[in-house]
């Protein structure tokens, strides 16, 4: 754990018996996750994946979640990112809910999805940078730097002017990281941010969340159990059953 | 007003990055002008068999029919929206489009702007092609009112094609699309006059705005009559696009909304 944690961590024993919810004692969380269900499947083939799943997580915080593969560690995050809309329950962002205000609430949000998508083949690293800086809705005068910065900071500037599918995997990846981070979000929601960075990749990324938490935001981590954590987290649940639990 | 410009900005964006990967396929206009010659000269000789006045009373077929092929590449673009949707949903992209201050509306419009747009440029190149080879009577100052007339048809196109990413969004299939293409070029009368349809289903060419459209452009473009008064026609293709905009932003977002909620907005 972070030594600067702020928050305690305690698993709540709910109605059912289960310890599902996990609440931190704070006031002023970034994003709150408040009592959500989420169900796939139907008649009598569905299933709950997640069970009122209850989290606070505030600013400065980095919190892992790990679980099996299709324990639910992906629809929480797209639940979060507002790609899902929640069975039962609410999310927000500094207060504001995905429905109620989508734009303020995306500007605020940063997903890195599983896998490797979400790449322009035929497009530059460069023109991904500045493409996304502009569908982000930043200010004109931060887009240039950002993009810039964002090369430097991921180690893709000797890339930048490179079709994405010429990139290795790991470049694919740091590529992906840095349109994440590029518009300066508050809130992360990482799925699986280790996929093919090797070690110089992995500093990158832990440079990158260091600098977010540093100045007020919070990170979401998921990752499957088993796997090497490279950062140090404040508090690391575990998702199973469909419900979050502290590691 | 900032945040009008910031998405006509990111819509503009999204144009200069689809004209991008347009270019990279260096080969792809070469072949797509060679096409459309092909096309020109077939119709130039089909029009050798057809009646001079089978276009109406002073009409020339063979600038019918171009008029008619012209439009039609905008409508097979704007109504191809769906299959545009689906390569990004494929390639992971409209999922950052989906959390992004965008959003999947704007992100749709976004995606459906470029191909529409170089179709129209592709159009206006057609005709010129048509007039400076073939030798078609295209009329110099009805190109501004042509150019007013393919934005509004255009408009309403897009509309169209945004019920097929509804269904695409909400079903996963936008199955009808290219029956849709294939219908209206027949019941809009892209290739012939729709009067030469026999009364009982003459009303279907009166349902769409394929037919004021076409009707239009080739009134001002080469001269041929309309079917109606031109302020009728006008009358509308306002009236098709005036629905057709709220009725496909209002489920395309139920589309959006649907599809969350059932899980499957990322799905293809």
């Amino acid at each position: 754990m972070r030594g600067d944690a702020a928050l305690s961590t305690g698993a709540v024993v709910n109605e059912s018996g289960y310890p599902a919810a996990v609440e931190p004692a704070s006031a002023a969380a970034l994003v709150s996750f408040a009592g959500i269900w989420r169900h796939w499947g139907r008649g009598s083939k569905r299933w709950a994946v997640l069970r009122d799943v209850n989290l606070e997580v505030a600013a400065g915080t980095a919190i892992s979640i790990v679980g099996g593969n299709g324990a639910g560690k992906t629809t929480l995050l797209r639940i979060g990112t507002g790609i899902l809309a929640p069975d039962r329950g609410d999310v927000s962002i500094d207060g504001l809910s995905c429905e109620g205000s989508w734009r303020e609430y995306h500007k605020r949000v940063g997903y890195l999805s599983a896998g490797d998508r979400g790449l322009y083949a035929r497009l530059s690293v460069r023109a991904h940078l500045e493409y996304w800086a502009r569908v982000s809705f930043m200010a004109r005068a931060d887009r240039k730097p950002a993009a810039e910065d964002a090369l430097i900071r991921f180690e893709l500037a000797p890339l930048a002017s490179r079709r994405a599918d010429r990139l290795s995997q790991g470049q694919r990846q740091r590529l992906r990281l840095a349109l994440t981070f590029l518009h300066r979000p508050k809130v992360l929601f990482l799925d699986e941010p280790r996929n093919s960075l090797d070690a110089d990749g992995l500093a990158v990324l832990n440079t990158a969340v260091s600098e977010l938490l540093g100045r007020g935001g919070c990170v979401i981590w998921c990752s499957p159990v088993g796997e090497e954590q490279p950062i140090v987290f404040d508090r690391a649940l575990i998702i199973e059953d469909g419900r979050l639990r502290s590691a | 007003m900032t945040v009008v410009f910031n998405y006509t900005g990111a819509i503009a964006a999204t144009i200069r990055r689809d004209a991008a990967i347009f270019a990279s396929y260096r080969f792809r206009i070469v072949g797509q002008v060679l096409a459309m010659l092909l096309t020109l000269t077939t119709f130039f000789y089909i029009a050798k068999l057809v009646r001079p006045d089978a276009a109406g009373p002073g009409g020339d077929y063979y600038a019918f029919a171009v008029v008619g092929i012209v439009i039609m590449a905008v409508v097979t673009s704007a109504l191809s929206t769906s299959h545009v949707v689906q390569m990004e949903l494929m390639q992971g992209n409209f999922e950052r489009m989906l959390i992004s201050p965008l959003g999947p509306v704007g992100g749709v419009i976004a995606v459906a702007a470029f191909p529409i747009l170089y179709a129209t440029l592709f159009a206006g190149l057609m005709l010129a092609l048509a007039a400076g080879l073939f030798g078609i009577p295209l009329h110099p100052l009805g190109i501004p009112p042509a150019l007013g007339v393919t934005l509004l048809a255009a408009v309403s196109f897009a509309c169209i094609g945004l019920l097929f990413v509804a269904a695409l969004l909400a079903f996963k299939s936008a199955l009808g699309a290219a029956w849709a293409i294939a219908g209206l070029s027949l019941l809009g009368g892209a290739y012939f006059p729709v009067m030469l349809f026999p009364g009982w289903i003459r009303w279907t060419s009166e349902v769409q705005p394929l037919t004021p459209a076409v009707d239009l452009l080739r009134h001002v473009l080469v001269g041929t009559r309309t079917v109606q008064p031109v302020w009728l026609e006008l009358a509308k293709l306002g009236g098709f696009t005036a629905v057709l905009v709220p009725v496909s932003s209002v489920l395309l977002w139920w589309a959006v909304g649907w599809s969350r909620r059932r899980g499957t907005i990322t799905e293809y």
